[in-house]
């Protein structure tokens, strides 16, 4: 059903001097058709099916909010809710409609209620709301798998040049580990010093990496939600994604400070010094 | 005198692009308590490789050497790596401090790998440091002091486990002379308390003041010298007195 549509904006009560009062319909429009067409509460506009066309005058009653719904937000239409039986006359359909929804009572399955009204009813079939958004949310799981092979890819080269730092580093301070060794510190002490090191340096760069992405992700949603005006989050850091990270991150500086360790306390203490 | 050092044939050969190098030719050497040996010679007659041998951290190919009464030419690599934290102290000729580390962890460091306890090694190395005269620079990192100070760091490291033997393998090398003078000074006066030094070195001034001179030419002794003889009331068991 097309959308009605938002003609113009009256200046003043309607002329209407013959006839009795008419009471405007009350509509409801969305915070982004608000926003565009610099509308408030108590407005009245014309409504009409076609622009230009003969419609009703109606008093905005109320500014709504969208949902933080990602299959909706690129699109840059308006929502403007009627009542049915207006929105019926004005689009000329009379008692038809494409579909509507159905409240279930708390404790009741989706699945019973959609299959109860398709035993019930022929000519439409039920859905559970759940059913609609996986269904409307197919673009989303590949750009999801596609997003998740990224951040793969990312992990594989991250811990690829981690190492190689590890190693670099480490080896950098060669004759510091081998004094130590000359000295008389065990290669076990060394390793151990080198890993402990090591695991701080993942936790401390974890925890600041996922402080990062906390901040950077509210800054694309601070930008995106304006551009957009919804209150969909477009980028989050959940206590389940800082878990993995520190997880990851220290499991891997682990690895790399024994690999680092081991490569150092193999070669003689003499040649680690430079002798 | 107690015998703190003996070494025995010592040689040691390496092999280079298929042909020996015989760097150290069957050097026998005894050192007792109380003295301070200079191991003098031009460079690459091996005297670098003897010290190496002394303390354990290279391993002979032939012959024995025995530090307080112990033959570490046999040790592994576990148990040599043991005998230089608490039998020997050394002293090198680039400090080898560890830079994160203040002058009072630096000395601590090998008393903590021998688990020393901690108050009696924070003691320890305060007590070090103010012998070394360094009491008020203990809190300063390496970078904090002056070359001089950082070698005294190192030998006062290098005493922190009671070692029976201090080896200083040109302990003034990285000096300049004043620097230089007060290391020498410090040395003798850690001799004279009672430590028993081997010092490998080039530096005139520092061989001078050695007890006893033993001159190094192609990996053989070829001259022994004491210059100074030890007292009668010289140390009897054999451990660096300080």
């Amino acid at each position: 059903m097309p959308l009605a549509l938002l003609a113009a904006v009256l200046p003043g009560p309607p002329v209407c001097a013959q006839a009795a009062p008419v009471v405007p319909r009350t509509v409801t429009i969305d915070e982004r058709l608000a926003a565009a067409a610099a509308l408030a509460v108590g407005d009245r506009v014309l409504l009409a099916p076609e622009a230009g066309g003969p419609g009703d005058t109606v008093t905005i009653a109320a500014i709504t909010r969208r949902g933080a719904d990602p299959s909706e937000v690129a699109r840059s239409e308006y929502r403007v809710r009627l009542h049915l039986d207006h929105l019926q006359r004005l689009a000329g359909t009379g008692d038809r409609v494409g579909r509507f929804a159905v409240a279930s009572a708390p404790g009741v399955a989706p699945e019973s209620v959609a299959a109860a009204i398709d035993a019930a009813a022929f000519g439409f079939r039920a859905y559970p709301a759940a059913a609609v958004a996986i269904e409307t949310s197919a673009t989303f799981r590949v750009v999801n798998r596609f997003h998740r092979a990224i951040g793969i890819i990312t992990i594989v080269a991250s811990a690829i040049f981690l190492l190689c730092i590890t190693l670099l580093k480490v080896d950098e301070r060669r004759r510091d580990v081998g004094a130590l060794r000359l000295l008389g510190l065990s290669r076990a002490t060394v390793v151990r010093a080198v890993v402990l090191e090591a695991a701080l340096v993942s936790l401390v760069g974890s925890a600041m990496g996922a402080g990062l992405g906390w901040a950077a992700s509210a800054l694309v949603n601070w930008h995106y939600q304006g551009v957009y005006a919804t209150p969909l989050r477009f980028a989050i850091v959940t206590p389940g994604i800082v878990a993995f990270a520190v997880t990851l991150s220290l499991g891997l500086g682990l690895v790399s400070g024994w690999v680092a360790a081991q490569r150092l306390v193999r070669r003689a203490p003499l040649e680690l010094v430079g002798r | 005198m107690t015998l703190v050092l003996s070494a025995r044939d010592v040689r040691r050969d390496y092999p280079v692009a298929g042909t020996p190098v015989h760097a150290v030719r069957g050097i026998s050497l005894d050192v007792h308590a109380g003295e301070w040996v200079a191991i003098v010679g031009p460079s690459g007659c091996g005297k670098s490789t003897l010290l190496n041998l002394l303390g354990a951290i290279d391993r002979p190919s032939a012959g024995s050497i025995t530090i307080a009464g112990r033959d570490v030419a046999r040790l592994g690599d576990a148990e040599a790596t043991r005998f230089r934290l608490t039998g020997v102290g050394f002293v090198f000729q680039r400090f080898y401090l560890m830079p994160t580390l203040t002058a009072a962890e630096n000395v601590e460091l090998p008393m903590a790998e021998a688990k020393v306890p901690r108050v009696e090694r924070e003691a320890r190395a305060r007590e070090l440091l103010g012998y070394v005269g360094l009491a008020g620079r203990a809190d300063h990192r390496p970078f904090q002091l002056s070359g001089g100070e950082q070698q005294r760091v190192a030998i006062a490291r290098a005493l922190a486990n009671r070692p029976a033997l201090l080896l200083a393998d040109e302990p003034t090398g990285e000096l300049d002379a004043r620097t230089g003078t007060e290391v020498i000074a410090l040395l003798d006066r850690l001799n004279r308390d009672g430590t028993t030094i081997v010092t490998v070195t080039h530096d005139e001034e520092l061989a001078q003041a050695a007890r006893r001179v033993v001159h190094v030419r192609d990996g053989a002794i070829v001259d022994d010298v004491v210059r100074r003889p030890l007292p009668p009331a010289a140390p009897a068991d054999g451990a660096a007195r300080r």
